[in-house]
């Protein structure tokens, strides 16, 4: 029965890793195309925001978390109006330069934080459940990217701002003619793409060192999430974090954690070659 | 006409600059030049299969690693065999093929296309630095060739001859030996793009669909692009195991696998000699950008990288390279 929990435990844990880093980019990846090198970065910067508001402001943790959020959607707007609107309908470019971002911002967070920076405390307390003891926070994580991703599917695919922003991403000409401030919408889009990547980068950041390249920690788990997710990231996404957080706890739970991650790399490959357009084609084809 | 026998000027008189250049520079600087004329090829494979074909690939790190890594094990396996030097480097590139062709196979006629193969690539040169990193212990060991995990592998032959006076692949010999291959590869990889099947791979970049339903084989073309562009990024980490005697994981990183993309897009991705002069002079400067500080570096060439793509999406040198055919014509005229 322990052992079933730790094992529930440790799936609902990489289960919330892999949804809160891809929740982001699949917004500005599933919804707008834009393939964004950069999400680790902006997940860097609402971890920074969080910490450092909290250090040095010594604000409460969900305030300064919200700050994070906040500068982390300020910065990708900033970024949206400079660089990224100009590269609509040039993939391949907004890949080349988002990955030149994301290397100006990791390195200059080195550059000014240091390599290290000192952390927060995790908030809530521990369980005990046997001989093991277990995060309150993290079973919050899991419970809480669940939520999340829910209040996005509504966003997205209920409300009238979602119907805009489908109806721009699909026919951006047709929705321009209709009256749709095209630019609009797709600086909102990014900016909640953003936010989102703000929101994972301040829930992590109380439990995590803090170091520039924290962002590389997540950029892999999200594409691989996001891309197994397929066309219609809001459907596709759990499913894909569920198969992941399962072939990577079980390989991890048999060898070691790197061999998790490699597993994970080619799990990705073989979801490409043979579910090109992911889990979501998966379950549209069924229905 | 006129305008084709100064276009080919160009080449030739940059290859005569670079051929005299050792007559004036003593051997530090000249082992500079070396090392950033290393790097051109992996460059020119990604203007191979970028530039010509619209495939963004990040694998070119991978294969720069694994010939590095085939050509380690493979020579210390057989350090003072006969001609180990030779036939060594050689083997380790027909490895780094052999790979490129399976995942350029798995690529296009597994039917992944556009920015999916950017992140496979991405996913499989990640696996090979995470594999690498953790392959410290002494179980991970191919005959006496430990892999050495995050420090990386040593003691590897030099390239060339060990027995004639100048046979080594050192020094000069190195210098001369790299501008060589280059004016060799340079001059072939123009014989590529002019050739029917280099023809039939530009224009895949534009319609693939029209290119196959005229009835050609299109997944062959970019397969034998992308094993080309491979085996170019195996002989980038040939040499540069050769230049420094090591090579490590973190040659195939995030960073490492931006900076052949920021070398190309700077350079200008359609013009194989702009990206020759722009990769040993953006190699250069990082290098000495560098001495303050790695992050400085990097930073130049992410801000490199995001004006490039943003302002110039041909290429700065190339621009140049243009604006200097054109005054040229203007003064002869």
């Amino acid at each position: 029965m322990i052992m079933l929990f730790n094992i529930v435990y440790q799936f609902g844990d990489a289960l919330s890793f892999l949804l809160l880093s891809a929740i982001g980019l699949a917004v500005i990846f599933g919804m707008m195309k834009i393939i964004n090198l950069a999400h680790g970065e902006f997940i860097t910067v609402g971890a920074y925001g969080t910490v450092v508001s909290g250090k040095v402001l010594h604000l409460p943790l969900p305030i300064a978390m919200a700050f994070g959020v906040l500068v982390t959607i300020i910065f990708g707007l900033i970024l949206e109006k400079l660089i990224i609107r100009h590269l609509y309908g040039r993939p391949l470019d907004s890949v080349v330069a988002t990955w030149g971002i994301s290397l100006i911002v990791s390195q200059s967070f080195l550059v000014i934080f240091g390599p290290s920076y000192e952390g927060l405390q995790t908030p809530m307390g521990n369980f005990k459940l046997g001989d093991y003891s277990y995060s309150e926070y993290r079973v919050f994580l899991i419970f809480f990217s669940l939520s999340l991703l829910a209040l996005l599917y509504i966003l997205f695919m209920k409300t009238s701002f979602g119907t805009l922003a489908r109806a721009t991403i699909e026919k951006p000409e047709i929705a321009s003619s209709m009256g749709v401030n095209v630019n609009n919408i797709y600086s909102i889009t990014f900016a909640i793409g953003a936010g989102l990547a703000g929101v994972t980068g301040a829930l992590y950041a109380p439990t995590m060192t803090i170091v520039p390249s924290i962002g590389q920690a997540f950029i892999v788990s999200a594409f691989i999430t996001v891309v197994s997710a397929g066309a219609s990231p809001f459907i596709g996404l759990v499913p894909a974090a569920a198969f992941l957080s399962t072939v990577q706890t079980s390989v991890t739970f048999f060898y070691k954690a790197t061999i998790g991650i490699i597993a994970l790399l080619f799990s990705v490959i073989i979801i490409i070659r043979f579910l090109p357009k992911g889990f979501s084609g998966l379950i549209s084809k069924q229905k | 006409m006129k305008n084709n026998i100064k276009k080919n000027k160009l080449p030739i008189i940059i290859f005569l600059i670079l051929g005299i250049v050792p007559f004036f520079l003593d051997s530090y600087y000249l082992n500079n030049i070396s090392y950033f004329m290393c790097w051109s090829f992996i460059s020119l494979g990604l203007a191979v299969i970028w530039g010509m074909g619209g495939v963004l690939s990040f694998g070119q790190t991978a294969f720069f690693g694994l010939a590095g890594y085939s050509f380690s094990v493979i020579s210390i396996n057989f350090l003072g065999v006969a001609g180990v030097g030779i036939w060594s480097p050689i083997l380790a590139l027909i490895v780094t093929g052999f790979f490129g062709l399976i995942v350029g196979y798995f690529l296009f006629y597994g039917g992944i296309y556009d920015v999916f193969i950017g992140i496979v690539t991405l996913a499989i040169t990640l696996v090979f630095e995470t594999f690498m990193q953790q392959t410290a212990g002494p179980e991970y060991a191919i005959g006496p060739a430990r892999l050495n995990g995050f420090n990386g592998m040593q003691g590897m032959p030099t390239l060339g001859f060990q027995d004639l006076k100048f046979g080594l692949i050192e020094g000069v010999t190195q210098y001369y030996f790299i501008l060589f291959l280059a004016a060799i590869i340079l001059l072939g990889l123009y014989k590529f793009k002019n050739s029917k099947i280099g023809l039939i791979f530009l224009a895949t970049k534009e319609d693939r669909d029209r290119v196959a339903s005229l009835g050609h084989n299109v997944q062959r073309i970019q397969l034998i692009a992308f094993v080309i562009a491979s085996m170019l990024a195996g002989i980038s980490g040939i040499l540069y195991t050769n230049w420094g005697g090591y090579i490590t994981p973190s040659s195939m990183g995030l960073v490492s696998a931006a900076l052949p993309v920021v070398w190309v897009a700077a350079s200008g991705k359609k013009d194989f000699l702009s990206v020759f002069v722009g990769s040993i002079f953006l190699v250069w400067l990082s290098q000495t950008l560098a001495i303050n500080g790695a992050q400085f570096a990097i930073i130049t060439m992410g801000l490199i990288l995001v004006v490039t793509t943003r302002f110039f999406p041909d290429g700065i040198i190339l621009m140049f390279k243009n604006k200097l055919i054109e005054k040229i014509k203007w003064l002869q005229s």
